[in-house]
């Protein structure tokens, strides 16, 4: 079965309304600014907020400062904003064993594909709701735990076939996204997802699968080097018979080891908790936790000193994950120029701050299909390792790329434009103009079979017409790229976007205070000198091209708000824009 | 770039219905598309990697003997379906067009292939055979990275090293010669117009350095991201043109690494100025239910594989063309519980192409002197890749290796 195509498909059906976000609302209790060698200043606020959360605004900043430091602290760990709705889990109606033999081998076939429909079905809607949760920023440190956490003990819904135990899964993630570490641990060796992700279901005592007791070391707790391949061995021994059936936890006695095991020089008869206990203890353990968290909230490979003084801080507090982050928002360190605005951000962080910065508000299962096509598939990490991060999220073709959904998410860019070959790079400079009709023909309809998938927009009535597809082009999973950012276009939600009005509210008039007010809102680092060169002469030329004068570009209600999407679609075009 | 400059290529480009972006890398391809240098087809290396760990045993099956039956019964290959290379060993049943091209000499097995000390963690694994040293990415830049830096140290065309596909792998990476990559040459572009993309450029060009700004690599991320977008801009046109104007002479399945295949092909054939490709092969990773999967990997690197050797086959791409592909390790020799098994170690290489000396190197492996139940590698894969480098690069193994290896005489004289 081709999993993609499953995944994205009930994308097209979503014409949903455009749920508006909160923001966080400005707390009215105004704290005087403690005693702190801390600076709370906008620089602080933006960075403590894009790398707590999913980028700050203008108006999160200005609320932030007038809370004061503490305060602001203090709602960052607990939420800015009570929850919205919870995401109601519908268990699927599966047929007892008794109306199980009662049918026959077609019904239950057809039973069988309908259930994974709705489980994939419901898998998505709930990443949906996963972003829009982000992007409401209610509680942005929460979501950026379960994002991490996502990504450290990673399961894919590509392996594990299961939607719900994918949704389970995060929401363990959400229960102890601020939590302890330690408590996760010895849950993620009983969460069903984990186990059927690597293939615990078939660990038995006769037959023992070494996946999850090696990533358990390797990935979740110790890192490599810090045991043996005989300890590899021991600890599946130990975690043998622990397993999955539909989607939940099953221990089966029988296919247990209760022989005694010898792991990391402890031996015992030891079962999972008992081995997760072994591993908690190892110094390597609180080690590979700090280091992780360092590098992901400081967006670089710590130092061993930092990593070591973090580690011990862990371990006398218990690993929680609250004290951790405490104590990181409180250290000058971490306020360093350079970390401030040195890290490239990942593809939900892009997507999800650019949506918070524009104001616009596509349904979160749209900004998850971007994030995607970035490669950041929620539910999907690559592989066990998780998303490498940092540049590794900049190719050439993802840097082009988050351009474009930049220019969708602003209206400026459509799918087709993306897909639409030039007709002139089938020939030579030359030669364009002598060009056959049937090389024309010939590429259009080549460029009608990359419009076309497998992966049809059934909803989408306004979708054009599709031509016939082409042989040579690719289609299938390599297909999955066009027929995300289709799918994106398809779902219908009101952008409000209104770039005039903003620019006008701030005071901006002329072109350069307008390309400043734009760069500010937009980027999370302060533009460059060549960059805001390069901006100004763009406005400036596309003014002067619709014979509108200087000053009165916020006046042109058409012209005017799309020479400013133009620029803003520029401006989160370039590098800065990928940094925070 | 200057600023006459630039007038003159916005120009040329509003001229002809290019871009600007294109007309930088247009304008190398069209030296080298002149019939002056046609016939100079430079030779290219065509990286597949099997990822996940391909079981070895599964795909040249040691079916003569007898520890391979006991060994295995869920991922048993049956002695009748084994396309027969002698005696001892054969092709998995599913590779009848890989097996035609051994019998036409056109590809090469190199048995037992595998390093000391072997690491059993996919990821470890990998930066073994992508650094070619048992540090991994301690050691700094990919095996690839180093030959390109020895092999062609002043070419800085962002089409160099190619990679098609999702993740770049650690082979690749260099500091001075990053990958171009993407999963499908079709969409690979900033959609704007002319201006915008000419205001883009001039915003994310780094001014006053100039060329020297690619000599190391940028410290911060910032100049990272320029040379990037730089890299970006010059190169996915004449990506993009390449792609559209190829015309194949067989019919590519409708398979990931197929179309990566044919992209491979179109982009030779259009001589953009790669001299290394990257493609992947992924679900290596049979834990579990090993015999289906593994048929279906089989299935689809039979039909992707000798496509794309048939297609160039004839031209002075198909000369030119060396494909080398190979895995992170093998599997254990025993199944595990689940009808699949579990890493392991040692495993095949291969070599294809015209240029290949086909046949059988190396050494298989003991299927009854194990260590810790794992075969035992015959052959370090280093030896393959010095091999190559030598003979078909023409440059020093040690300079890309940090040591020597023993080479095998895999190309033709």
């Amino acid at each position: 079965m081709n999993f993609p195509r499953l995944w994205i498909a009930p994308l097209a059906v979503l014409t949903l309304a455009a749920t508006p976000a909160e923001e966080p609302p400005a707390s009215q209790q105004k704290q005087s600014s403690t005693a702190t060698a801390l600076a709370w200043d906008a620089r602080a606020v933006e960075h403590l907020l894009n790398r707590a959360g999913f980028g700050a605004t203008a108006s999160d900043i200005d609320a932030a400062l007038a809370m004061g430091r503490e305060a602001f602290l203090a709602k960052l760990f607990t939420g800015f904003a009570p929850d919205g709705a919870a995401f109601e889990v519908v268990e699927p109606d599966r047929p007892s064993p008794a109306e199980r033999r009662a049918m026959s081998e077609e019904q239950r076939r057809k039973f069988g594909q309908e259930l994974r429909r709705q489980d994939t079905r419901q898998a998505l809607e709930y990443a949906g709701w996963w972003v829009d949760e982000m992007a409401a920023a209610r509680h942005p440190l929460r979501e950026r735990m379960v994002l991490f956490w996502h990504g450290f003990f990673t399961s894919s819904a590509k392996e594990v076939k299961s939607g719900e135990a994918m949704i389970r899964q995060n929401q363990l993630f959400r229960q102890h996204a601020l939590g302890s570490y330690a408590d996760l641990l010895h849950a993620i060796v009983r969460d069903p997802a984990m186990l059927l992700y690597l293939n615990n279901n078939k660990n038995t005592r006769e037959a023992p699968n070494e996946n999850l007791a090696r990533e358990l070391m390797e990935l979740f707790s110790l890192g490599e080097g810090h045991y043996t391949e005989e300890d590899v061995k021991e600890a599946a021994r130990a975690l043998t018979g622990y397993g999955a059936r539909d989607g939940k936890f099953v221990f089966n006695r029988r296919a247990h080891d209760t022989g005694t095991k010898t792991i990391l020089g402890k031996s015992g008869a030891l079962d999972p908790d008992g081995l997760v206990e072994i591993l908690l203890a190892q110094e390597a353990c609180p080690k590979w936790v700090s280091s992780k968290l360092l590098e992901h909230f400081e967006g670089r490979v710590p130092s061993q000193a930092r990593v070591d003084e973090y580690a011990k801080f862990l371990r006398a507090n218990q690993f929680s994950t609250s004290a951790f982050l405490k104590r990181l928002f409180d250290d000058p360190r971490f306020y360093a120029d350079d970390v401030v605005g040195q890290r490239i951000l990942g593809p939900l962080e892009f997507m999800v701050a650019n949506c918070r910065r524009l104001d616009v508000h596509p349904p979160g299962a749209v900004i998850a299909a971007g994030a995607s096509l970035l490669g950041q598939q929620v539910f999907g990490p690559p592989s066990v390792k998780g998303w490498d991060g940092g540049r590794a999220w900049i190719t050439t073709s993802t840097f082009l790329q988050r351009g474009n959904l930049a220019g969708m998410l602003l209206g400026v860019t459509r799918a087709e434009d993306i897909f639409k070959e030039d007709p002139a790079l089938l020939a030579d400079e030359d030669d364009a103009a002598a060009m056959s009709g049937e090389m024309m023909d010939e590429a259009m309809g080549e460029e009608a079979g990359a419009m076309t998938d497998e992966v049809q927009p059934p909803a989408a009535s306004d979708a054009p017409a599709r031509g016939e597809r082409a042989k040579a082009r690719p289609q299938g999973p390599r297909g999955r790229e066009g027929a995300s950012l289709r799918l994106m276009e398809a779902a219908r939600w009101r952008r409000e976007l209104d770039l005039r009005a903003r620019c006008r509210a701030s005071g901006a008039i002329s072109d350069q205070q307008i390309v400043d007010r734009l760069a500010a809102d937009l980027l999370a680092v302060e533009i460059s000198p060549e960059a805001r060169a390069a901006m100004l002469e763009y406005v400036r030329a596309e003014r002067s091209a619709k014979e509108i004068p200087e000053g009165q570009l916020l006046e042109k209600k058409g012209y005017g708000e799309s020479i400013l999407r133009q620029t803003a679609h520029l401006i989160l075009s370039l590098p800065e824009a990928q940094l925070n | 770039m200057n600023q006459s400059r630039r007038q003159l290529l916005l120009g040329a480009g509003a001229l002809t219905g290019l871009s600007i972006f294109g007309a930088r890398a247009s304008a190398s391809v069209r030296l080298r598309a002149s019939p002056l240098f046609a016939s100079e087809v430079p030779r290219t290396l065509v990286l597949l990697q099997f990822s996940g760990g391909n079981d070895g045993l599964s795909m040249v099956v040691p079916f003569g003997d007898d520890a391979y039956g006991r060994a295995r019964r869920a991922t048993r290959i049956a002695d009748k379906d084994v396309l027969r290379i002698d005696d001892y060993r054969g092709f998995h049943p599913n590779l009848a067009r890989m097996n035609a091209l051994y019998a036409q000499g056109k590809l090469a097995v190199v048995e037992g292939a595998g390093y000391p000390s072997p690491i059993r963690s996919h990821f470890k694994s990998y930066e073994v055979w992508h650094t070619a040293d048992i540090r991994g990415r301690a050691t700094g830049e990919g095996w690839v990275g180093k030959l390109v830096s020895a092999a062609w140290p002043d070419n800085r065309d962002p089409n160099l090293v190619v990679h098609i596909g999702r993740n770049v792998p650690y082979s690749l990476y260099s500091q001075t010669h990053p990958a171009a990559s993407f999963p499908t040459p079709t969409g690979y572009k900033w959609a704007g117009e002319a201006s915008e993309r000419a205001a883009l450029e001039k915003g994310g060009e780094v001014c006053e350095h100039g060329e020297s700004m690619d000599e190391r690599e940028p410290a911060n991320n910032l100049e990272y991201l320029r040379k990037v977008l730089r890299d970006g801009q010059a190169s996915s046109e004449a990506i993009r043109r390449a792609a559209v104007r190829y015309r194949t002479k067989t019919e590519y399945a409708d398979d990931e690494l197929a179309q990566a295949l044919r992209d491979v092909a179109a982009l030779s054939a259009g001589q953009v100025g790669s001299r290394v490709f990257s493609v992947e092969l992924g679900g290596f990773d049979t834990h579990s239910d090993q015999k289906n999967r593994h048929d279906a990997l089989m299935r689809r690197l039979d039909a992707a594989l000798p496509t794309f050797l048939a297609d160039i086959g004839g031209t002075e791409a198909g000369k030119n063309t060396l494909v080398l592909a190979y895995s992170e390790f093998g599997r254990r020799v025993r199944e595990n519980g689940s009808n699949g098994t579990d890493h392991g170690v040692a495993g095949p290489m291969f070599l294809a192409g015209e240029a290949v000396a086909g046949g059988l190197y190396g050494k298989h492996p003991s299927l009854t002197q194990l260590d810790d139940g794992d075969l035992i590698h015959t052959t370090d894969f280093r030896s393959v890749y010095a091999s190559v480098i030598k003979s078909w690069f023409g440059v020093e193994p040690a300079r890309v290796l940090g040591a020597k290896y023993p080479t095998l005489p895999l190309l033709k004289a």
